[in-house]
């Protein structure tokens, strides 16, 4: 019997379900070995038999958090799909200020209609079997996993910072442009797409398992930076992520 | 084999034939990016640049590409494997001195004793169109290493002296490529010119070595214990950078990746580097250079003492890459040695 897949959607944009199902020609080999019985933004099937949960989004009111835990107890594999699910991603930006301004800024005079709570990634509340980082998660990992699991393989985190890929692409280091690149310290797996793109890193896939903080701050100091400079951009994709000066 | 003197614009002539006739394969040569330059895919000599201090990454990407399939297998009642080497023709041009002893290095590791189909049948199919490097990049040190000038390793060597090009013949294939090109025979006094040139040329490099290049691997033998290595680890990202841009490193990693249908798959050879953490880890778990003081003074090694041990050329040739890729500014094999040389 094939896997069953699932896809939910928690707090977040959508955008990882819409990475998966850019896959073009992949994604025919993709539901050719596995029955995705649920996916929101493809299909309007519904279906609470699953093997692999893939989780989009972060959690974010209580409901978030009961539902996750349904599907956890259900699902074989869970996995954390993408930014939101993984570290928080940019919903955990309305962690800098308290609950009840934020559903004020939101739903202004109808706030009291709502609950809103800190945001936390998944791993807060279930165990997850593994991560696919990135704002958007890139298709390929998603594609690895999926291989991993129809052979039994474990499936390994990319580990190396952002910068080998981008030398890998022969890109101008984004240090080299003026910028501030979170490349050095930031997991990589993204073939190194922003700054190949003429961009900079902004660390959407949360920081390498060594990240060297010393030399970050010796590498800020030189482009006339301060690590309130660092944190801010590495809080908006890693919000969640408990990061001391 | 008679070297030659050709003008500017003959030489420009010569390598638009190159790339209309492919009578060497496709043409890749020295290119702009920005203000830096890489090698490419030429579509015309007026891409052609020259003139240049450094490319972004060494030519080994053309004999060892980042990413290169060599193996594609299915499953089945009757399994298949098939090696995958891609043995198209290329024609390398502006290629520096001290790439080239990288590109040699390569030949000797992998045309040993374990030869390797890949890059030897790139190698084989490869002409190589050098040129000296008038304007090194101020981080480089190949002059030090004896890398800034070489007599091997190509089929024509270009030097600017002045007006004109001259053009050293290295072997019988770059002779019959040049007679096709309108040139005349060189003189004794442009053979002068040209040795004055090189001569001047390694005046200019900004980095020195404190020592004789063969005095490294003693250097290192006497200091496995210098703070050296610590004082500069400490600032390491562990990024991989200086691995990534190194002409001289050889590794990789292997990977299988079968196809979603499960039908069949290929494996895959990438870059992989000594500088990473995950390099010395094996299937135990164990990374037997888990901290990144080894990994620093492993890589000071490989360069300066391994390499050489092994095969005949060091590890290192000088051209400055690591140095210029390092955020923490901490790669470059130079001022490791001297630090050390100097006892500090």
């Amino acid at each position: 019997m094939k896997p069953r897949v699932a896809f939910f959607d928690f707090t977040g944009c959508e955008g990882c379900q819409l990475e998966v199902l850019n896959f073009n020609l992949e994604i025919v080999d993709l539901i050719g070995a596995v029955d995705i019985v649920e996916f929101r933004e493809a299909s309007s099937d519904h279906s609470d038999e699953y093997d692999i949960a893939f989780i989009e989004g972060s959690q974010t009111t209580d409901r978030d958090v009961e539902r996750i835990q349904k599907i956890r107890e259900r699902a074989k594999i869970l996995v954390a799909l993408g930014a939101c699910s993984c570290t928080g991603g940019v919903n955990a930006l309305k962690n800098r200020f308290s609950m009840e301004e934020n559903l004020k800024v939101v739903y202004g005079d109808s706030a009291k209609l709502y609950t809103t709570i800190p945001t936390r990634p998944t791993s807060a509340y279930v165990k997850v079997d593994a991560f696919i980082h990135g704002c958007p998660p890139n298709r390929n990992e998603v594609i690895r996993l999926v291989k991993c699991l129809l052979t039994g393989k474990k499936f390994e985190l990319y580990h190396d910072p952002v910068c080998v890929e981008c030398k890998l692409a022969e890109n101008i280091c984004a240090f080299e442009r003026g910028e501030f690149c979170l490349g050095p310290v930031t997991r990589g797996g993204c073939n190194a797409v922003c700054v190949t793109g003429g961009r900079k890193c902004w660390g959407c896939r949360a920081p390498v398992d060594e990240p060297n903080v010393n030399s970050e701050k010796e590498l800020l100091a030189r482009y006339g930076l301060t690590v309130d400079d660092m944190l801010m951009q590495l809080k908006i994709f890693n919000g969640a992520l408990e990061v001391s000066k | 084999m008679q070297n030659r003197v050709i003008s500017k614009k003959d030489l420009a002539g010569f390598v638009d034939d190159l790339i209309k006739t492919k009578a060497a394969g496709e043409v890749i040569g020295i290119k702009a990016k920005d203000d830096k330059f890489n090698f490419g895919t030429l579509k015309n000599a007026a891409e052609l640049r020259l003139d240049y201090d450094i490319a972004l990454l060494p030519p080994k990407k053309y004999f060892f590409p980042q990413i290169e399939t060599v193996l594609k297998y299915e499953f089945g009642a009757t399994p298949k494997v098939e090696p995958v080497v891609d043995d198209k023709a290329m024609c390398l041009v502006g290629v520096h001195p001290f790439d080239i002893r990288g590109i040699l290095l390569f030949d000797a590791v992998y045309g040993g004793a374990n030869p390797d189909a890949n890059l030897l049948m790139k190698r084989r199919n490869s002409t190589i169109i050098g040129v000296d490097c008038l304007t090194p990049n101020p981080k480089s040190f190949a002059a030090s290493m004896g890398t800034a000038v070489t007599d091997e390793g190509f089929d024509l060597m270009l030097t600017d002296i002045g007006g004109d090009y001259f053009v050293t013949v290295g072997t019988t294939k770059g002779d019959s490529l040049i007679k096709k090109a309108k040139t005349r025979d060189a003189t004794p006094a442009d053979q002068e010119k040209r040795d004055k040139v090189r001569k001047d040329t390694l005046k200019k490099y900004q980095v020195t070595l404190k020592m004789k290049a063969d005095e490294i691997p003693a250097l290192l033998d006497a200091n496995w214990e210098s703070k050296v290595f610590n004082d500069k680890a400490a600032t390491c990202f562990s990024c991989g950078s200086c691995v990534m841009v190194c002409p001289t490193c050889v590794c990789f990693d292997v990977q299988d990746d079968p196809a979603l249908n499960l039908k069949g798959g290929e494996r895959y050879r990438r870059w992989d580097g000594c500088m990473l953490t995950e390099f010395a880890k094996v299937a135990s778990g164990e990374n037997f250079r888990e901290h990144k003081e080894q990994r620093f003074r492993h890589r000071m090694y490989r360069k300066g003492k391994y390499l050489l041990e092994r095969y005949k050329y060091l590890g290192c040739v000088g051209c400055g890459r690591c140095a210029i890729a390092c955020l923490a500014q901490i790669a470059s094999p130079a001022e490791t040695f001297n630090l050390i040389k100097e006892g500090k």
